[in-house]
C-alpha cells in the first residue's frame, strides 16, 4: 500500500519535473515570440503590442539581404554535404580496412574539433587560396560560407548514411546481382530507396545547422555578404531592435513547418519511432 | 555468409567502385579541414613580426605556448574549463531523470510528441535562443520583475552579465544534446527487462541502479561529449550574457584573429584548446571504463558469492546427516 503511494509520488515528481525542463526548454523561444510584437524601438523594453516590428522587419534591405545570403548559403552547403556526406557514408559503411579508418577518424575529428578552431583556420587559408594561388570562385562569399558550413554537416550525413548502410541487408543486394542487375541499376533500384530516409535526414540536419552557424560564418564572410546570425550578432552592439524578434520569429515558424513536413514525409514510409529515431540521427 | 558472398562477387557489386566514392569527401576533407588546421599548427611555432604583420616563420620557436600558457591567458583557460565541466554535469543531472521520464514514464503515443517539443529549440537559432535569455534576464525584464515583486532580490539585482547567467546559458543551449542520446540509450530499456529485474527480487531502486543506469551508461558517455567539445570552443553564449565576465577561450581565439592580428599567438592557443580537449574527452572515456569495470565487477560479485557460499552451506549440512 505504501509501496503504491510512493510509486505515485515518484512519477508525479518526475512528471512534474519533466514538464518543468520542457517549460524550461521553451522559455526564450516563447520571450522571442512575445517581444517580437512589441512596438517600442528597444526589444528589452516592452512599450506595447503591435505588429509594426514584422512591418519593419520585412521592409529592411539588410535584414532582408542577410537571410538570403543565409538561405542561398545553406543550400549550396546542403548540396555538398548530401552528395559529398552520403558518397563517403557508403564507401565507409561497405569497406573496412585502413583507408576506412583514417577516413572515419578524420570525419571524427571534424566534428569535437571546436568551432572556432576551424574558422580560424579556415579564414586565412580561404584568403590564400584565392589570393596566392589565384582561385578566384573562393572570392564568392555565398561559396566561402557554404565550404565553411559543409565540414561539419558532412561529417554528420556520412555518420548517418554509414548506420544504415549497415544495418542493410546484404542479401537484397545480392539477389538484385543474381537477377543481372548492372551495378547502376542495382545502386539505384535498391540501394539508393533504402538510405533514402538517412540521406533526407542528413540533408535536414545539414540545412539547419548552416542556416544555424554563427562562429565560422564570421570568419569566412566577406563584406556584402553577412548571413542571417552574423547579422544579429553584430547588432549586439548597436541595441536589439524588435524587427530581430520578429524575423528570429518568421524563421522560427518555417524551420518547424519544414520539420513537420519532413516528418510526415518520412511517416509515410514507417512508424513514428522511427521517424524520430531518423531525424535525431540515431539511425 | 553474406560476406564471403560479397567478396566473391566484389568485382561486380557495389563493394568494387565503392572506394571510388569517398574520394571526392576525402579531398574536401583534405583541402578544407586537415591542410588548414596544419597550416594553423604551424604558425603557432612563428611569431608577430612587427605591428601590421599577422604571421612570421622565420624563426621556430615554443614561445608562442609559453605565452598562451601564462597569466591572464591561463585564467581564462581554466575558467572555460570550469563553465564547461559544471555545464556538462548540470546537463547530466537534468537529462538523466528527464529521459528516464520519457522513455520509461511516457506513454509511447505522447513520446515522440515530447521528444519533438526537446527538439524544437535545438533546431532553431542558437543566438536567438540566447537573446531570450538576455531579455529574461535584463534588470527590466521578466524574471528580475518577478523576482523583485516577490521580495525575493533587492532592487540592484541583475543576473545579466554575470558568471551564473554564462552557466546557464551553456546548460540551456547544450541540454538537448545531451536528453537526446540519454534517451536512445533508455528506450532500449522495455518494460519486459524492468520486470525481470522486479522478478528478481529488485527494488525501484534497485532496478534503477542496477538495469537502467548500466545501459543508459553508453548514452551518457556520447551525451558528455557532444556536450563538452562544443561548450569548450563556444563563446557566443557567453558573450551574449556574461559581457566582459564572460571571456571564454574561443573569444581569446577569436580577438587574436580578428583585432590582434596575432595569428601565431592565436593558432597557439588553438593547438591548446585541441589539446586540452582531447585530453579531457580521453580522460572522461577512461574515467568511465574504469567505474564501468568496478561497477560491474562489483554487481557480479554478489552472486558469485552466494553460488560459492550456497555449496558450502549445503554440504556443511549434509555432513552431519
Amino acid at each position: 500500500m505504501t509501496g503504491t503511494t510512493r510509486d505515485r509520488a515518484t512519477n508525479l515528481s518526475l512528471r512534474i519535473f519533466g514538464i518543468l525542463v520542457l517549460l524550461f526548454l521553451f522559455a526564450p523561444l516563447l520571450v522571442i515570440l512575445v517581444y517580437s510584437f512589441n512596438s517600442g524601438r528597444l526589444l528589452g523594453a516592452w512599450e506595447g503590442f503591435g505588429v509594426n516590428a514584422y512591418q519593419t522587419a520585412f521592409s529592411s534591405p539588410d535584414i532582408l539581404h542577410a537571410v538570403g545570403v543565409s538561405l542561398r548559403s545553406s543550400v549550396v552547403a546542403t548540396l555538398f554535404a548530401t552528395l559529398l556526406g552520403s558518397a563517403l557514408g557508403v564507401a565507409i559503411g561497405v569497406r573496412t580496412g585502413t583507408v576506412v579508418s583514417v577516413i572515419v577518424g578524420v570525419l571524427a575529428l571534424v566534428l569535437v574539433t571546436p568551432e572556432i578552431v576551424q574558422a580560424v583556420s579556415l579564414m586565412p587559408w580561404l584568403t590564400s587560396l584565392s589570393v596566392d594561388w589565384g582561385i578566384a570562385p573562393l572570392n564568392d562569399g555565398i561559396l566561402r560560407l557554404a565550404i565553411g558550413h559543409s565540414l561539419f554537416a558532412t561529417a554528420v550525413v556520412s555518420f548517418l548514411v554509414r548506420g544504415r548502410v549497415r544495418a542493410l541487408d546484404p542479401a537484397l543486394t545480392e539477389a538484385a546481382e543474381d537477377l543481372y542487375a548492372s551495378r547502376w541499376n542495382s545502386f539505384r533500384q535498391i540501394l539508393l530507396p533504402q538510405l533514402a530516409p538517412a540521406i533526407g535526414a542528413g540533408a535536414l540536419m545539414a540545412f539547419t545547422l548552416s542556416l544555424d552557424n554563427t562562429i565560422i560564418s564570421a570568419f569566412v564572410q566577406t563584406t556584402g555578404n553577412t548571413p542571417w546570425p552574423v547579422y544579429v550578432l553584430s547588432s549586439l552592439r548597436s541595441g536589439l531592435r524588435p524587427e530581430l524578434a520578429a524575423m528570429a520569429a518568421v524563421m522560427l515558424i518555417a524551420t518547424l513547418a519544414l520539420l513537420a513536413l519532413a516528418a510526415a514525409v518520412l511517416a509515410r514510409g514507417g512508424s513514428a519511432s522511427s521517424t524520430a529515431r531518423a531525424l535525431v540521427g540515431s539511425e | 555468409m553474406s560476406r564471403m558472398a560479397r567478396t566473391r562477387t566484389s568485382g561486380r557489386g557495389p563493394r568494387g567502385s565503392s572506394t571510388l566514392l569517398a574520394v571526392p569527401g576525402g579531398i574536401w576533407m583534405l583541402v578544407f579541414f586537415i591542410v588548414p588546421i596544419l597550416v594553423v599548427v604551424w604558425y603557432s611555432f612563428g611569431q608577430k613580426p612587427g605591428l601590421y604583420g599577422t604571421h612570421d616563420n622565420s624563426v621556430l620557436s615554443l614561445d608562442r605556448y609559453g605565452e598562451a600558457l601564462s597569466g591572464a591567458f591561463l585564467l581564462t583557460f581554466a575558467n572555460t574549463l570550469q563553465i564547461a565541466v559544471i555545464g556538462t554535469l548540470i546537463c547530466v543531472l537534468i537529462a538523466v531523470p528527464f529521459s528516464y521520464w520519457l522513455a520509461v514514464k511516457v506513454t509511447p503515443k505522447w513520446r515522440y510528441v515530447v521528444l519533438a517539443l526537446v527538439l524544437v529549440p535545438y533546431w532553431t537559432n542558437f543566438l536567438i535562443r540566447t537573446l531570450g535569455w538576455q531579455i529574461l534576464l535584463a534588470p527590466e525584464g521578466p524574471v528580475t520583475v518577478l523576482l523583485r515583486q516577490l521580495g525575493l532580490v533587492d532592487a540592484a539585482f541583475s543576473m545579466l552579465y554575470t558568471k551564473g547567467a554564462v552557466q546557464l546559458g551553456v546548460v540551456y543551449n547544450y541540454l538537448p544534446l545531451m536528453i537526446l542520446p540519454i534517451f536512445v540509450a533508455m528506450e532500449r530499456l522495455t518494460p519486459a527487462l524492468r520486470e525481470a529485474s522486479k522478478d528478481l527480487g529488485a527494488g525501484r531502486w534497485g532496478t534503477f541502479r542496477q538495469v537502467t543506469l548500466p545501459l543508459a551508461a553508453p548514452g551518457i558517455v556520447g551525451g558528455v561529449v557532444l556536450v563538452f567539445i562544443p561548450l569548450m570552443g563556444d563563446y557566443i553564449t557567453a558573450q551574449v550574457l556574461g559581457g566582459a565576465k564572460g571571456n571564454m577561450v574561443g573569444q581569446m581565439i577569436a580577438g587574436q584573429f580578428q583585432q590582434g592580428q596575432n595569428w601565431a599567438l592565436g593558432s597557439a592557443m588553438s593547438v591548446t584548446l585541441i589539446l586540452i580537449t582531447l585530453l579531457s574527452v580521453v580522460l572522461v572515456g577512461a574515467v568511465g571504463i574504469v567505474c564501468g569495470a568496478i561497477l560491474r565487477a562489483r554487481r557480479r560479485l554478489p552472486i558469485e558469492r552466494t553460488a560459492a557460499g550456497a555449496t558450502p552451506a549445503r554440504t556443511g549440512t549434509e555432513v552431519p546427516a
